[in-house]
């Protein structure tokens, strides 16, 4: 009969291990790896590293086909500290699956480096149905709706462009928008300017936002910045979001937000629009271009009405 | 609504977003195109040898967002309109 530590040294011979900073690195870099998490679904509610799959050890046979169906598929495995994951993934091999790693001491370590750590609480019986269509979605899901729980947007401008993608995204249930404007709302933004009402007339755009989007979905934590984005208070509010929506009406703001998210190296969902022209973009810091590489220079004042 | 829906894309991350491809609109024709876009090497944020390593640029006077002029028109790549606010 063999013993527990006969089994491990046997899985750690085919079964190479990656550390949390490793792992981390591969995550950042975008590489399609499917991670998951071994454990039993209460621990997984209780912390979990994004953007794991949980499929518990006793299930793995079953389910792993469905998260990675192509045996040369990249997947890395986890569990609390290590070892539960370890014989998790010699099975993987066994099954001819090619690029098994397992996370080295497990969800414990990565914790313990001070690497974030995702949360999920159960969602209620209002929720359930609210995004209950997203569920039907395979690419979305209950794992997908939870992840866009959890997503923390920054919409630059409360305006024609702004107001739209508010009023989608809070209905969609992103967790977390931040809603940016330092102005007032005036009568003539009605025609275009979705998020605002006759009543909120002359108020910040912030606040009437806001209470529409509140209304709309009580989900969402609506974070209100009532002033104009600038070179000071830039970076230290794009920090804090996950992902930045561009919705401003001018080339310097433009420029601002273009460099400030390559800086930080945050995704810029990029919008403009005149009269009966629109334009959308979507520049990834280091993936694709940025909004210099296709207009390296402002167009001289006058010459564009903004 | 395409920026909505490319962000919700990007928070899930599925599909094709938009990056390398600028989407433009045309309400009265009711058309849509696409330009592929590529990165400028020469690019003074995100190219070879950058010149804008922080955000001094935006400080000062009302060109701030300008740069100096690094040699070249606009790509190739790029659409033949401009943004427009």
């Amino acid at each position: 009969m063999k013993t527990l530590k006969e089994m491990l040294a046997e899985a750690r011979q085919v079964v190479p291990e990656q550390g949390p900073a490793e792992l981390k690195k591969r995550i950042d870099a975008g590489e399609p790896l499917v991670l998951i998490d071994v454990r039993d679904p209460d621990e997984y509610r209780d912390g979990f590293i994004e953007p794991a799959t949980n499929i518990s050890r006793g299930f793995l046979e079953f389910r792993i086909g469905a998260a990675a169906a192509d045996p040369t598929t990249p997947i890395v495995l986890y569990c609390q500290s290590g070892l539960r994951s370890m014989l998790a993934s010699k099975v993987l091999k066994d099954l001819g699956y090619q690029n098994v790693t397992n996370l080295q001491g497990g969800f414990q370590k990565w914790a313990q480096s001070g690497l974030p750590v995702a949360k999920d609480r159960p969602m209620n019986a209002e929720q359930i149905q609210r995004y209950s269509r997203h569920f039907l979605l395979p690419q979305v899901g209950e794992k997908g709706q939870r992840k866009l729980l959890r997503s923390k947007v920054l919409l630059i401008g409360a305006g024609g462009l702004g107001s739209p993608t508010a009023v989608y995204l809070a209905a969609a249930g992103v967790g977390t928008i931040g809603l940016m404007d330092g102005d007032v709302v005036d009568v003539s933004n009605l025609q275009r300017q979705i998020l605002h009402t006759t009543a909120s007339v002359g108020r910040p755009k912030v606040d009437s936002g806001t209470e529409t989007i509140r209304a709309l979905n009580p989900d969402v934590n609506v974070i209100p910045l009532p002033m104009r984005i600038d070179v000071d208070n830039v970076m230290d509010i794009i920090k804090d979001y996950d992902l930045v929506v561009d919705g401003s009406d001018n080339f310097d703001t433009r420029y601002l937000v273009n460099d400030a998210c390559y800086l930080a190296g945050k995704t810029n969902v990029h919008g403009s629009i005149f009269q009966f022209e629109g334009m959308a973009t979507v520049l990834a810091p280091n993936q694709g271009p940025c909004y210099r590489c296709l207009y390296p220079t402002p167009p001289p004042p006058g010459l564009v009405p903004s | 609504m395409v920026q909505a829906t490319e962000t919700v894309k990007l928070l899930l991350g599925i599909g094709e977003p938009l990056i390398g491809r600028l989407l433009t609109y045309d309400a009265l024709g009711m058309r849509f195109r696409e330009v592929k876009l590529r990165r400028d090497p020469k690019c003074p944020l995100c190219g070879e040898h950058p010149s804008i390593t922080d955000l001094s640029i935006h400080r000062g006077g009302a060109e701030a967002c300008a740069v100096s002029d690094n040699g070249h028109a606009a790509p190739a790549a790029a659409p033949a309109a401009t943004p427009r606010g």
